[in-house]
C-alpha cells in the first residue's frame, strides 16, 4: 500500500516537473517535517503557506508579513530559485527572516522539492 | 466591590508552563478551565519571530519578557538582622511574565534530579551516621520517589521533545549517557544537540581525568517533532539566544509554542490576560478556597472567580506570597523554628569559570546551552562526602556555544574594563574562550526564608514578599570543592590562561546568578513538616494545588525545570483519577 502510494505520487510529480526525475516526493514529505512546525495552512503560523508555492513569485501572500529582504528578492519559486534557497536560505536572500540553516545534501533539496511541486 | 463572576471546575494562577500544562490535561479530561495571567498574551507568530528574537539589547540587557517590577517586586536582606529593600530592577534572578511565564526564557537545561536526591536527609544519615547533618540544615525527604515520578518525568519529555542521550535506559547503563542518573522509562524523544567545539575539548579532558562526559540534556527538539498534544515542532537552529527569549524556531519547549496552540482553541478552556490574581478567598472551617480575586490590570475592576479546584501556578514568589496575604498556613518563624510557609527558601550556587586558548577558533556565535557537555561525577550523592565538610554537588558543565554579541564577550583577568585596550582583548579572544559551570545544589538553612515585609507594599497596596537570603559555609564549602574539579579539567585543556570565579561571601541581587529559586510552599510527608503532600495539595485548602519549584524540600544540584514539569504531571493524573471523583484530602494527615 505504501509503495503504492509512493509511486502514484512520484508519478504525479513527473507529469508536472519531467527535470526531477529521480527526486523522490515520498522521502521530501518526510524531510518536510523540518519545515512543518512554521508553514502551516492556520491562521497563526510561523511561516507562509506553501501550498502552490511552485512558480510562485517571492512574498506573494497577502496574508503574510514578509521580510524586506524577501520583499526586494523579486525571486519566482521555480526549481532552480528553490533549490539554490533551500541549500543556503541566507546566500539566496541575505537578511530574510526563516530561521532555517538549510539543507546540506541535495538529494534532500530535490526530495522536498519534489515534495513541494504536490503542494497544490 | 468585585463582581461575581461564574463557577469553574478550575482555575489557574498564572498561565506559564504549569499552568498550561494542567489547563491542557483538565480540559482533555473534560474540565472547564479559566486560566488567569497577569501579563501579556504572548504569541509565536507574532513575537517569537525574526529578526526581533534575536535583539539581544531588547531582551538580554532590558529584559523584556520579565515580571514589571513597578507593579510588584520583592523585598531583599542577607539576614534577618537587616531591613530589607525592595528590588526595582531584576538582576540575579528574572521572573517571567505573561502567558508562557519564567519558562519562555529558559535556557533549556532539561533535568531529572538522582533519586537519593528525593531522600537525601535518610541517605546522609545512613551514609554519614545519625548526626552527620548539621543542625542548622534543614533538609528533608521528599514525600515522592523517582520511580514514582519516572513515568511524569518521561511525560514531560515528550511534550517537550527533549534533546538527549540516556545513560541508564530501565537499569541498562549507557556509556556516553549520564551513567548517575536513575533509570530512565525511555530514551529522550530527539537525540542530543551537537557538541560546541568547546564542549568537545572539555568532554577529552573530563574523560582523561577518569570522569563520564555527557551531552547536556536540552529542553528542545533537535529534530522535528510531533508532542504528546498533537503540535508540530522544529528543530534547534543553534542560535544561541534562549537564555533571555522565546523560541524563533518552534523548537525550545514553552507554554505558547508547545501548549497554547491546542489549548486555545479549546471550548472549554477560557484564556484572561492582564488578570493580576491578589487573593485566595479563604474558607478556614470548610478548608477549601472557594475562589480568587482578581483585578483587571487594564481597566482596575476587580473579579471574584469561584472555583471547584485552584491551581496556584504562580512563580515561586508568587506562589508563597499568595498563601501568606491569604492567611492560609502559618508564616514560618526562623526564631522558634515554627511556621512552614515560607520555610526552607533555596537558591542555585553557580560559580561559573572561563579559559582562554590563544590558538582555537571555537565560532562562539553557533550554538544553544544544549550544546555543552556534562560531567555528573560530583553532584548530590554520586561521590562520597566523608570528611570533605559540607554536603550536596552539582553538575560541571563546559563549551564554547552561544555566544551573544554584547554578552558573550569573555576577556583574560587583567584586561581593563573598558576603553582601546577592552576592544582589542574582546576581539581577540571572542573567538577563544571556554565557558564553563558548576550546578551547585543549596541545601536548606534555617536562617533562609520567604516572609512578608513590614514596609513596602505592591501597587495593588499588598505588602511585598520579602527573601532574607545568604549563602551558607556549607553551599561555599560545596562550591569551593567543585571548583577544585572545574579547575583539573581546565588545566588538562592547556589554556593560555583561565579565570575561575567563585561566589562572593555574601549574595547580591547583581549580576545575573540563577532564576532557580525553589521552597516557601514545601511538600512532605504531613501537616507538621509541609505545607502541601505528595499531591501538591494544601493540607490547609483540600482544592488548592501548588505548583512550581516553591513545592521543593531544597535545591539539588541541578536546574529544576525538568522535575517542576514532573511534579505537574504526577499532581494532575492524580487529580484527575482520584480527587475529581471524591473531592477531599488525598493523603489522611
Amino acid at each position: 500500500m505504501r509503495r503504492l502510494y509512493s509511486s502514484a505520487l512520484l508519478g504525479a510529480v513527473m507529469l508536472v516537473a519531467s527535470p526531477v526525475f529521480a527526486a523522490d516526493a515520498n522521502r521530501g514529505k518526510t524531510l518536510y517535517a523540518a519545515c512543518q512546525a512554521c508553514h502551516t495552512e492556520k491562521d497563526d503560523a510561523l511561516g507562509p503557506s506553501l501550498k502552490g508555492v511552485v512558480g510562485r513569485k517571492s512574498a506573494a501572500l497577502d496574508n503574510f508579513r514578509y521580510s524586506a529582504p524577501m520583499k526586494r528578492s523579486n525571486l519566482t519559486w521555480d526549481e532552480r530559485s528553490l533549490r539554490e534557497y533551500l541549500t543556503d536560505p541566507q546566500g539566496k536572500v541575505k537578511g530574510n527572516r526563516m530561521p532555517f540553516s538549510g539543507l546540506a545534501n541535495a538529494t534532500d533539496v530535490a526530495d522536498v522539492i519534489a515534495y513541494l511541486q504536490t503542494l497544490k | 466591590m468585585a463582581t461575581k463572576l461564574k463557577e469553574v471546575d478550575a482555575v489557574m494562577i498564572g498561565m506559564g508552563m504549569t499552568g498550561a500544562m494542567m489547563a491542557k490535561e483538565f480540559t482533555m479530561a473534560g474540565l472547564r478551565v479559566v486560566g488567569l495571567e497577569r501579563g501579556p498574551d504572548r504569541r509565536p507568530h507574532e513575537e517569537s519571530i525574526l529578526p526581533r528574537i534575536r535583539d539581544e539589547l531588547r531582551y538580554v540587557q532590558r529584559i523584556e519578557l520579565m515580571q514589571d517590577n513597578s507593579v510588584d517586586t520583592i523585598a531583599f536582606r542577607n539576614s534577618s538582622g537587616q531591613t530589607a529593600l525592595p528590588i526595582r530592577r531584576w538582576s540575579a534572578f528574572l521572573p517571567g511574565e505573561g502567558v508562557g511565564g519564567t519558562l519562555n526564557h529558559w535556557g533549556g537545561m532539561h533535568w531529572r534530579y538522582l533519586p537519593t536526591d528525593f531522600r537525601i536527609r535518610s541517605v546522609i544519615r545512613e551514609r554519614y551516621g545519625a548526626s552527620a547533618i548539621p543542625p542548622d540544615m534543614t533538609i528533608e525527604d521528599w514525600p515522592v520517589t523517582y520511580d514514582e515520578l519516572e513515568p511524569y518525568y518521561d511525560r514531560f519529555d515528550k511534550m517537550c521533545g527533549a534533546a538527549g542521550k540516556a545513560g541508564n535506559l530501565k537499569g541498562r547503563k549507557i556509556d556516553g549517557g549520564n551513567v548517575f542518573e536513575g533509570p530512565r522509562g525511555d530514551e529522550y524523544p530527539t537525540p542530543p544537540l551537537k557538541s560546541s567545539a568547546g564542549a568537545v575539548l572539555m568532554a577529552e579532558a573530563s574523560r582523561s581525568l577518569g570522569f563520564h562526559p555527557f551531552p547536556s540534556p536540552f529542553g528542545a527538539s533537535s529534530t522535528p517533532y510531533t508532542n504528546i498534544y498533537g503540535v508540530q515542532l522544529g528543530r534547534c537552529e543553534y542560535c544561541g539566544f534562549c537564555g533571555r527569549n522565546t523560541c524563533e524556531a518552534n523548537a525550545k519547549a514553552s507554554a505558547p509554542s508547545h501548549i497554547m496552540p491546542v489549548l486555545r482553541g479549546d471550548p472549554r478552556f477560557e484564556l484572561r490576560t492582564h488578570a493580576f490574581v491578589s487573593k485566595l478567598i479563604y474558607d478556614r472551617q470548610a478548608k477549601k478556597v472557594t475562589g480568587v480575586l482578581y483585578t483587571d490590570m487594564k481597566t482596575g475592576e476587580e473579579y471574584e472567580q469561584p472555583a471547584n479546584i485552584v491551581v496556584l501556578s504562580a512563580y515561586v514568589f508568587g506562589n508563597t506570597h499568595m498563601l501568606l496575604t491569604s492567611g492560609i498556613g502559618q508564616p514560618y518563624d526562623p526564631r522558634t523554628g515554627r511556621g512552614l510557609v515560607g520555610k526552607n527558601y533555596c537558591y542555585q550556587f553557580e560559580a561559573p569559570a572561563t579559559a582562554f586558548f590563544e590558538n582555537r577558533n571555537l565560532n562562539p556565535f553557533i550554538g544553544a546551552p544544549g550544546d555543552r557537555m556534562v560531567i555528573d561525577d560530583f553532584n548530590g550523592e554520586n561521590f562520597d562526602h566523608s570528611g570533605l565538610g559540607f554536603f550536596g554537588g552539582g553538575y560541571i558543565v563546559g563549551g564554547s556555544g552561544a555566544a551573544p554579541p554584547i554578552g558573550g564577550r569573555d576577556v583574560p583577568p587583567g584586561t581593563p574594563a573598558w576603553g582601546s585596550q577592552w576592544k582589542k582583548e574582546t576581539v581577540r579572544w571572542y573567538y577563544r574562550a571556554i565557558e564553563f559551570n558548576t550546578q551547585g545544589s543549596v541545601y536548606a538553612n534555617r536562617a533562609n526564608y520567604l516572609d512578608i515585609d513590614p514596609t513596602y507594599k505592591d501597587s495593588l497596596g499588598r505588602p511585598l514578599l520579602r527573601l532574607t537570603y545568604n549563602g551558607t559555609d556549607n553551599d561555599h564549602a560545596m562550591s569551593r570543592y567543585l571548583l577544585t574539579k572545574v579547575d583539573a579539567i581546565i588545566k588538562a585543556m592547556n589554556p593560555t590562561t583561565y579565570e575561575m570565579r567563585p561566589r562572593p561571601r555574601n549574595f547580591t541581587i547583581v549580576p545575573y546568578q540563577s532564576t532557580h529559586n525553589t521552597g516557601g510552599t514545601m511538600m512532605g510527608t504531613s501537616p507538621g513538616n509541609s505545607v502541601i503532600n505528595r499531591y501538591l495539595q494544601a493540607w490547609d485548602a483540600s482544592n488548592l494545588f501548588i505548583m512550581g519549584a516553591s513545592t521543593f524540600p531544597q535545591q539539588p544540584g541541578y536546574n529544576p525545570t525538568g522535575t517542576v514539569g514532573a511534579l505537574a504531571y504526577w499532581a494532575a493524573d492524580k487529580i484527575l483519577k482520584d480527587y475529581v471523583k471524591r473531592p477531599g484530602p488525598l493523603v489522611q494527615a
